[in-house]
């Protein structure tokens, strides 16, 4: 028994080390919500940041659809019919009639054919695309991050 | 065992920052699921915001902007500040902006109102000098400043051509609603709608705003120069002709592509608001759809074609013509009041023998292969074009209450009758190609998700035979060249026919003084690229549609054969023999 008091006695840390140990866990708690509160403050500001810069995106995008309607319809009133034949006329030229036109065989000639506004490669829009950082709870994040990954086709 | 010296501070101060953590996790927990507190954030996060889809662009065959978007301004002043009045409208006023509109707004704003529009659809020019005068007053320290002046950016309607192809496109209100024309016909996918909504102003949220589709851009069958020449010709034949009015259609008739269509009056679509004036009284905005009339002798084609196709007639039919013909107990007598003797059907064509074609629908044909004819060619139905406000004209037919047996005579030569120009352009389309009928149309193609998206070709019937159509096209071009009308030019075969139409009093009788004359035809021959409808009303300078409107129908055509690269007869055959 005796022996067994020896050993006991020397493997027992001091009693201020106990007490130290248990006030280091106690303030454990407040460190981990401080880290916790860190990251999400950082990915907070990440989000604000990356949210502002899609409205002011968004604000520029719009002034420049204003912008383009602008220029477009400017365009289309300096090149108007009247306007191109006010200036036609001004550097001497006339409409064609029927006898000044000499028509030639052109072979492989494609005549002029109606307009084609498609836009060229033009897909979808895409949804805008959010990591899922932004919107995942940490349980998820955890558990994705203990999740095996996998890989397509695993032939050996 | 002894405890050490600072024990009690360290578990003081452990106790301390514990109890402060969970303060602060509590105080969390209670703020974020507070209703009251969720409201106030919710309140101060969510805004009203205004979003303006563009409207769709409207472009002509080539790709000419005959409809787009500008931008103006919406001004708006917020009275929670307490702006200083006198320095506002001054400012307005400096700007070039109608004092009488912004006050006649004020007068209207309620007592507690936060937030006035002071005016709207505010040119890009002056609003910019209102922004440059709110920015030189910025920070003024006897709170004269503008800051409470605000700008609200939309689009509004613009016309590059202005009174071009008015008729046809039609023109858009202040409050984006399209009337008339394309643009009422087409509001729906023209008009992106505006949407008035709360949006999250957390900029973590920005991606929860919404997408407003523009409106879709579409593309016309019209030829910009085509019409701009047609619109020339027009104009220039009111003067000429002394006619009160005139309308003149151009249509493919091999696919129902409106070329070209122009009536008058017509408006500059920028200024919309002057609509009661161009178009005062019953004035119809577009003739060519929303006036029905009796055609007169044009109509006489779809009699013979009619005629022709049932085999009641053959081109060498020989007709001996006395000068009248009874028909319903009605005498009925040829426009010179002549009688023209023996006459096969191409004669009776060319001298536009009112006394034969009421012999041919009432005794050749009869009532009941005539009118069936006549419905087959689409008459007293509307065409169904893609254009607002189109009238049906009134085709009566046996056993209505208004139908008198001596119509079956009359309604042969186009009197009694009533159509539009695009019904009888319809109607013609079948005899120019190959017998089939086809749908008049403007829209070419319309913009869906940036891809285009072409109007298919539609046959909208066959009421006669190709064998018929061919038949009769001869007949009509060979009259054509044996009176040597003023409607050919040199070089090309063509195909058509006068009508000079007397005018129904709306108590009864007809207009002894004036006429409609009208023209319509269609080449080249043997292959037709454009039909022609050409309609004076009431020309004073000649009655006779051989004198008034066959020239017209020929400085279109001469016009047309330039603009559509058609050769020559000679010069296309022998391309075509290569």
């Amino acid at each position: 028994m005796n022996n067994v008091t020896q050993i006991v006695q020397k493997v027992r840390q001091a009693p201020w080390r106990v007490q130290r140990q248990w006030i280091g866990l106690f303030l454990l708690a407040p460190v981990l919500m401080a880290m916790v509160a860190g990251i999400y403050l950082n990915v907070t500001v990440r989000a604000t940041v990356a949210g502002r810069e899609i409205q002011i995106m968004r604000n520029e995008i719009t002034a420049n659809q204003h912008i383009n309607a602008d220029l477009e319809t400017q365009l289309a009133g300096l090149i108007s019919f009247e306007d191109m034949q006010q200036r036609a006329e001004s550097m001497g030229f006339q409409p064609a009639s029927l006898d000044d036109i000499t028509y030639v065989d052109v072979p492989e000639y494609v005549a002029q054919s109606a307009v084609d506004l498609s836009t060229p490669g033009v897909t979808k829009p895409a949804a805008p695309v959010i990591l899922p950082a932004y919107t995942e709870s940490w349980f998820d994040y955890f558990m994705n991050q203990q999740a095996p990954s996998t890989s397509a086709g695993g032939q050996p | 065992m002894k405890r050490q010296p600072h024990t009690g501070r360290y578990l003081i101060a452990a106790f301390l920052l514990a109890a402060l953590g969970i303060g602060i996790l509590v105080q969390i927990v209670r703020i974020q699921n507070s209703p009251e507190v969720a409201g106030v954030i919710n309140q101060g996060t969510q805004i009203w915001k205004d979003f303006f889809p563009p409207r769709g662009e409207i472009y002509d065959r080539h790709g000419s902007l005959l409809a787009g978007n500008k931008t103006v301004y919406e001004i708006g002043l917020d009275l929670t500040v307490k702006p200083d009045m006198p320095t506002v409208l001054l400012a307005l006023q400096m700007s070039g902006i109608d004092l009488d509109e912004v006050n006649y707004r004020i007068s209207l704003a309620p007592a507690n109102a936060e937030y006035i529009i002071l005016d709207d659809f505010i040119s890009v020019d002056k609003a910019e000098k209102l922004m440059a005068l709110q920015k030189a007053a910025h920070g003024d320290p006897t709170g004269k400043n503008l800051d409470a002046v605000y700008f609200k950016a939309h689009y509004a309607r613009s016309y590059p051509e202005n009174d071009l192809a008015s008729n046809v496109l039609g023109f858009v209100t202040e409050d984006n609603h399209g009337y008339m024309g394309i643009e009422e016909k087409y509001d729906n996918i023209l008009a992106g709608i505006p949407v008035r909504m709360l949006v999250p102003a957390d900029p973590r949220r920005a991606t929860e705003y919404p997408t407003i589709p523009p409106g879709e851009t579409i593309i016309l069958t019209i030829d910009r120069e085509i019409q701009a020449s047609v619109e020339n010709i027009l104009d220039q034949a009111l003067v000429t002709t002394g006619a009160s009015s005139g309308t003149i259609v151009v249509m493919d008739p091999r696919t129902g592509e409106i070329l070209a269509m122009s009536s008058t009056p017509r408006m500059n679509l920028n200024d919309y608001q002057s609509i009661s004036t161009v178009f005062s009284g019953e004035t119809p905005f577009n003739r060519a759809i929303s006036e029905a009339y009796e055609p007169g002798s044009v109509a006489k084609i779809l009699t013979m074609a009619g005629a022709l196709d049932s085999g009641a007639v053959q081109p060498g039919t020989v007709f001996f013509d006395t000068g009248s013909i009874l028909v319903g107990g009605f005498r009925i007598v040829n426009w010179d009041g002549g009688a023209w003797g023996y006459q096969d059907m191409t004669g009776c064509l060319a001298n536009s023998l009112n006394v034969c074609l009421a012999w041919v629908s009432s005794t050749q044909m009869g009532s009941d292969s005539f009118y069936s004819y006549m419905q087959r060619f689409g008459l007293g139905h509307a065409t169904g074009i893609d254009l607002a406000q189109e009238t049906t004209g009134r085709l009566k037919l046996p056993g209505d209450s208004d139908w008198y047996p001596v119509e079956l005579g009359t309604n042969a030569f186009g009197q009694g009758v009533s159509v539009t120009p695009i019904q009888m352009v319809m109607a013609a389309s079948a005899i120019a190609n190959d017998g089939q009928m086809v749908y008049p149309h403007v829209l070419y193609a319309q913009i869906v998700d940036g891809k285009q998206i072409n109007t298919k070709t539609q046959i909208v019937g066959t009421p006669i035979s190709a064998n018929t159509a061919h038949t009769l096209t001869e007949m009509l071009a060979n009259g054509l060249e044996t009176e040597s009308s003023a409607a050919l030019i040199p070089g090309y075969r063509i195909a058509g026919k006068t009508g000079t139409a007397q005018i129904p009093l709306p108590g009864g009788g007809y207009d002894q003084n004036d006429v409609n004359a009208t023209f319509i035809g269609w080449g080249p021959v043997d292959d037709p690229r454009f039909i022609v409808y050409v309609w004076l009303e009431k020309p004073q300078s000649n009655k006779a549609a051989s004198v008034v409107a066959a020239p017209i129908f020929k400085q279109v055509i001469e016009k047309l054969v330039v603009l559509m690269d058609i050769p020559p007869d000679a010069v296309r055959l022998q391309m075509i023999g290569r």
